[in-house]
C-alpha cells in the first residue's frame, strides 16, 4: 500500500499539486463547503421524516428538493477528495481514520439512495406517515455523515487518535 | 502592550492548556468546528437560494428561513466555543496570522451583510415574502451571503497551512513512507 503511496507520491499529477501552494487548501475547502452540503441535505431531510420541517410538503417533494444537491456535492466531494489522495497520498493511505471515512461515505451514500428508492415516490402529507424504523434510519444516516466530517479532520491527527501502526502496512 | 498580555493570559488558561497537552483534543474539537461549520454553510445556503429566487420559491421566505436559521445559530454557537477554544491555545500565533484576520473580516463582513438584511429589507417583508423572486436589496444579500461564507471557509483553511510552519517538502528530500 505504501509503496504505491510512493508510486503516486512520485508522478506528474501529484508533484503538480504538492507544488502549487494553493492547491490543497482550495481543493479541502471546497470538498468542506460539498460535505456541508451532503450533511445538511440528510438533516433537512431526517427532520422532516421526523415531521419537524417542511411538513406541509410531501416526502417526494423534499427529496425531489434534496437528494439532487446532495447527490451532485456528492460527486464533487468524491472527485476533490480524490484531487487530495493524489496530492498527498500517504497521509491518507497510512490513516485509519481515512479508511474509516472511506467505509462511512459508501454506506451514507447507499444507505441514502436506498431510503430515497424506497420513500422517494411518497406523495401523503401529514404527521405519522413514516413507520419507527424510516425514522431512526433517518436519524442514523444524520449521525453517519456527522462522523463523516469528524473522521475527514481526524486523518491530520491519526497516531493522536488511533495510536501508531494500527494498520498492517504501516 | 495590553492586548498582548491578555493574549498571553489567553494562552496559560486552563482550556487552552487542555487543548495542547490532552492527545485527542485538538482533533475532536477541530472536527467539531468543522463539522459546525459546514452546517452553519449548508443551512444559509438554503435561505440564501431563497432569497435569490433559485429554489424553494412556492414557499413563503420567512418560512424558509424560521426553519433553517434555528439550526445555523446553534450550529453558529458551536463554531464560536470550539472556535474560541482553537484560538486560546495558541493565542498568540492566531492573532499575527494573515489568514485568521482576514478570516475574522469575512465573518464580520457576513455579519454586517446580515445585520442590514435584518434591519432594513426584512422589515418589508410582508410585501415580498411570499413572491418567487424577492426584491434587489434581497438578492444581493443572499449572493453577498454566498460569497463572505465561501470565504470564511476559504481563509480558516488557508490558516492551516500559513500558521507558522510549512508543509512544502524541499525538491532534494527523501520522504521514509515506512515513518
Amino acid at each position: 500500500m505504501m509503496a504505491f503511496a510512493a508510486w503516486l507520491h512520485a508522478t506528474a499529477f501529484s508533484q503538480m499539486i504538492q507544488a502549487v501552494r494553493w492547491i490543497i487548501p482550495l481543493l479541502q475547502s471546497i470538498h468542506i463547503v460539498m460535505i456541508g452540503i451532503v450533511f445538511v441535505s440528510s438533516v433537512v431531510i431526517a427532520l422532516h421524516v421526523l415531521g419537524r420541517v417542511r411538513a406541509e410538503e410531501s416526502f417526494q417533494a423534499v427529496w425531489g428538493r434534496f437528494a439532487p444537491w446532495s447527490r451532485t456535492a456528492l460527486v464533487v466531494m468524491l472527485v476533490t477528495g480524490l484531487l487530495l489522495v493524489v496530492g498527498e497520498p500517504a497521509r491518507e493511505f497510512s490513516a485509519l481514520s481515512f479508511w474509516l471515512k472511506m467505509g462511512l461515505v459508501a454506506i451514507g451514500a447507499s444507505g441514502t439512495a436506498a431510503f430515497g428508492r424506497r420513500y422517494g415516490a411518497a406523495k401523503a402529507v401529514g404527521a405519522a406517515r413514516f413507520p419507527a424504523s424510516a425514522r431512526l434510519a433517518a436519524v442514523g444516516l444524520i449521525v453517519l455523515w456527522g462522523a463523516v466530517v469528524l473522521l475527514g479532520r481526524a486523518i491530520a491527527y491519526d497516531v493522536e487518535m488511533w495510536g501508531a501502526g494500527v494498520l498492517p502496512w504501516n | 502592550m495590553e492586548l498582548m498580555s491578555l493574549l498571553q493570559d489567553l494562552q496559560a488558561s486552563a482550556p487552552a492548556e487542555w487543548m495542547r497537552t490532552s492527545v485527542k483534543a485538538m482533533p475532536l474539537v477541530e472536527g467539531t468546528h468543522v463539522l459546525a461549520a459546514a452546517t452553519v454553510f449548508g443551512t444559509i445556503l438554503i435561505v440564501d437560494l431563497r432569497l435569490l429566487g433559485l429554489r424553494d420559491v412556492r414557499r413563503a421566505f420567512t418560512r424558509v428561513s424560521d426553519e433553517m436559521l434555528r439550526l445555523t445559530w446553534g450550529a453558529f454557537g458551536l463554531a464560536v466555543v470550539t472556535g474560541a477554544l482553537m484560538f486560546a491555545a495558541n493565542a498568540g500565533t492566531y492573532y499575527g496570522n494573515t489568514a485568521f484576520r482576514l478570516k475574522m473580516l469575512a465573518l464580520l463582513a457576513a455579519g454586517l451583510n446580515m445585520a442590514i438584511f435584518q434591519h432594513r429589507t426584512l422589515r418589508g417583508v410582508a410585501a415580498w415574502d411570499v413572491n418567487a423572486t424577492p426584491p434587489r436589496a434581497a438578492r444581493v444579500a443572499g449572493l453577498l451571503s454566498i460569497l463572505f461564507w465561501l470565504s470564511v471557509i476559504f481563509l480558516a483553511r488557508w490558516i492551516g497551512f500559513t500558521k507558522g510552519y510549512d508543509f512544502a517538502v524541499p525538491d532534494d528530500a527523501e520522504i521514509n513512507f515506512q515513518f
